[in-house]
């Protein structure tokens, strides 16, 4: 039984160079960032609440955070209506260097 | 004159006592042998309070709370001048209890926890207080509990059943009612399934433990190559070559071929991500681990205790060479499957080992349980040759073990394949946080960890005989530039090292159905779990340890 995991995207307009420095270190622990202020993220729902609390402690109310998670079947959309290689996923549970 | 203090008791955590009216175990393993784990709902349960935090601003007061006489220390969550009346709330992210009315209530364990921080206030501030109040976010419920005197009697049975279960070496029985379990945050470490299973093995088991850990394991071959961490990133730079960086919570494992760097920050890092650091030499020879010593001593003086016991020692071995030679008869069976030619030379040999395999019953000295899995593994690795298929190349044929150092390409493969299955091997029981120096079976040496070379023994035919033997049989080597050979020496070379890795570590990620626990799991898996039904055997919860054998 392995834990749960989904694909999440998470997005995130932070109004302080500080708090973004923060997020953005904390975000790169987690996943690969896509575009400026556009992650996404593996996660088991542990990881996913862990996140969300490492989160809540560096965001202000005034910073904005969507987390979009996507289930089986949108992940399989996602790659089909999008060029090829934006979406790239590894099976593998070990790499080499 | 100087007279005798009393020994100083520590307070006990009000949450403790939570966790106590929810399961005397949970209790155990968290306050006693320092177990903690982390699920979804803690984080969650987290984060409410952070956000409540920023909610109420500085109307938020957080109090640090100890009282000796009682002997109990807290945090209370908010404390609030309701009507003259100071009131103690605390915010519960789930749903309350409701009872055959429907109407709302706290539950057994919160209310335990409110009435003791009530009780607490009382005591530290000497203010009187007549009520806590639950808050239940889900439903958006608040449920008030008056301090009563009843109340009061409540928190000091339950500290003083705190107090005796501290000083006890027994940990308690798992829950009966099995809904606990569900929704608890340390099945993963107490196991609830497992010790039923174990106390009535016809159960049907739902959901076990070690999860899966889905996480990546990164194996440094480049000699020169420097591992650190950038953030919350692990780092790897090669000569010439672009950095790569690797987001921290999707690495499980470091393993440090040759003579590769990593930074102290990356070590300490590692460290407080879980990350297992390995090192293994450019020859292929496990040196060690990192071993950071988290493991509780609760498990380590329970681990001397049995494993002083020379009967418990022999019983266990004798399970583990059992296991072994099963596995190594069920392999070679497999192997003659369909293949007439090779009959006469493996089935006699299969027929030998099952005659030695009936003696081990019978032996009552670990000497000569050694003699037996000798005449176990000879036999073994003279049938082995059969299983090759005629095309392989010459080099590549096998004609009996050897190693340190190994002579030839086959043997290579072995010697490497068991650095890696030692070095996974270790990481479990560093996971688990038993003591890999004392074993049951092999005895102290230098290097290698006794208790590691007993639990590999397990995982050898499945793990390295099988992908060795399946490799070759698939024509996957090629003597040139895989093997380096020197004079009577032969090594892996880089190129041979990365295929081994990765047949191995495809391997492990396969999936196989345990014949005891009745349901499938990945070798990756498996590993851990041996090591934490190992333990089960001196726990009181015996009977499921070294079952794994080749079909």
């Amino acid at each position: 039984m392995a834990e749960k995991q989904n694909w999440y995207l998470i997005c995130y307009d932070i109004r302080d160079p500080k708090r973004w420095r923060k997020a953005y270190k904390l975000l790169k622990g987690y996943g690969e960032s896509l575009q400026f202020s556009i992650f996404r993220c593996l996660l088991t729902q542990r990881n996913c609440e862990k996140l969300r609390w490492e989160l809540e402690k560096i965001l202000e109310p005034e910073d904005a955070l969507l987390l979009v998670g996507l289930c089986e079947r949108c992940r399989e959309r996602l790659c089909g209506c999008n060029r090829p290689g934006a979406w790239i996923e590894s099976s593998d549970a070990h790499q080499i260097f | 004159m100087l007279t005798q203090a009393p020994p100083i008791i520590p307070t006990i955590r009000v949450c403790a006592l939570h966790a106590l009216a929810y399961c005397p175990r949970l209790f155990y393993l968290e306050e006693v042998e320092e177990l903690y784990t982390q699920d979804a709902a803690v984080f969650a349960g987290r984060r409410l309070h952070v956000e409540l935090q920023k909610q109420e601003d500085e109307d938020w007061e957080e109090l640090n709370l100890e009282s000796e006489t009682l002997g109990i220390r807290g945090r209370v969550d908010a404390l609030r001048t309701r009507n003259g009346q100071v009131i103690p709330y605390e915010h519960k992210r789930g749903r309350c209890y409701r009872d055959q009315n429907k109407q709302p209530q706290a539950w057994a364990s919160d209310e335990l926890q409110i009435l003791a921080y009530a009780y607490l206030i009382e005591e530290a501030l000497n203010i009187p207080i007549q009520e806590g109040r639950i808050r239940y976010h889900a439903d958006n419920v608040m449920v008030r509990v008056p301090l009563t005197t009843a109340g009061r009697q409540k928190v000091l049975t339950a500290i003083q059943q705190a107090q005796a279960l501290r000083q006890s070496l027994q940990r308690p029985p798992v829950a009966t009612n099995e809904k606990l379990c569900a929704s608890c945050s340390l099945a993963p470490v107490c196991l609830p399934e497992e010790a039923r299973l174990s106390q009535d093995p016809e159960r049907a088991t739902f959901r076990l433990f070690p999860r899966d850990d889905d996480r990546e394991i990164i194996h440094v071959l480049t000699p020169g190559s420097k591992v650190g961490k950038s953030g919350e990133q692990i780092k790897i730079n090669h000569r010439d070559q672009p950095e790569e960086k690797l987001p921290a919570q999707r690495v499980s494992q470091v393993v440090l071929h040759s003579f590769s760097q990593i930074s102290t920050q990356a070590l300490h890092f590692c460290v407080s991500r879980d990350i297992g650091v390995h090192f293994i030499t450019g020859g292929g020879r496990y040196i060690g681990s990192f071993d950071p010593r988290q493991g509780s001593i609760q498990r380590r003086i329970r681990q001397y205790q049995a494993l002083s016991d020379a009967q418990v020692c022999l019983h266990l071995a004798k399970l583990l060479v059992t296991c072994r030679g099963q596995s190594q008869r069920k392999f070679l069976m497999r192997g003659q499957r369909g293949k007439s030619d090779i009959l006469t030379t493996v089935t006699p040999i299969i027929e030998q080992m099952q005659a030695v395999l009936k003696q081990i019953e019978q032996v009552n000295s670990l000497e000569s349980l050694l003699g037996l899995e000798g005449n176990l593994a000879a036999l073994y690795f003279s049938a082995l040759p059969a299983l090759l298929t005629e095309r392989i190349p010459e080099e590549l044929k096998f004609s009996g073990r050897n190693r340190r150092p190994p002579k030839d390409p086959f043997n290579a493969l072995l010697s490497f394949g068991y650095a890696l299955l030692l070095k996974d091997v270790m990481n479990g029981i560093l996971t688990v946080g038993l003591e890999p120096a004392l074993g049951f079976y092999h005895q102290p040496r230098s290097q290698a960890a006794p208790l590691a070379l007993d639990l590999m023994e397990i995982f050898r035919v499945p793990l390295v005989d099988m992908v060795v033997v399946a490799s070759i049989n698939r024509n996957q080597w090629e003597i040139s530039t895989d093997f380096e050979c020197r004079g009577s020496q032969v090594w892996l070379s880089e190129s041979g090292r990365r295929k081994l890795i990765d047949a191995y570590e495809r391997r492990k990620q396969e999936k196989w159905k345990h014949p005891v626990t009745n349901y499938s799991l990945t070798y990756r898996r498996l590993l851990e779990l041996e090591v934490r039904l190992l333990e089960k055997e001196w726990m009181g919860e015996p009977g499921l340890f070294a079952k794994l054998v080749v079909r």
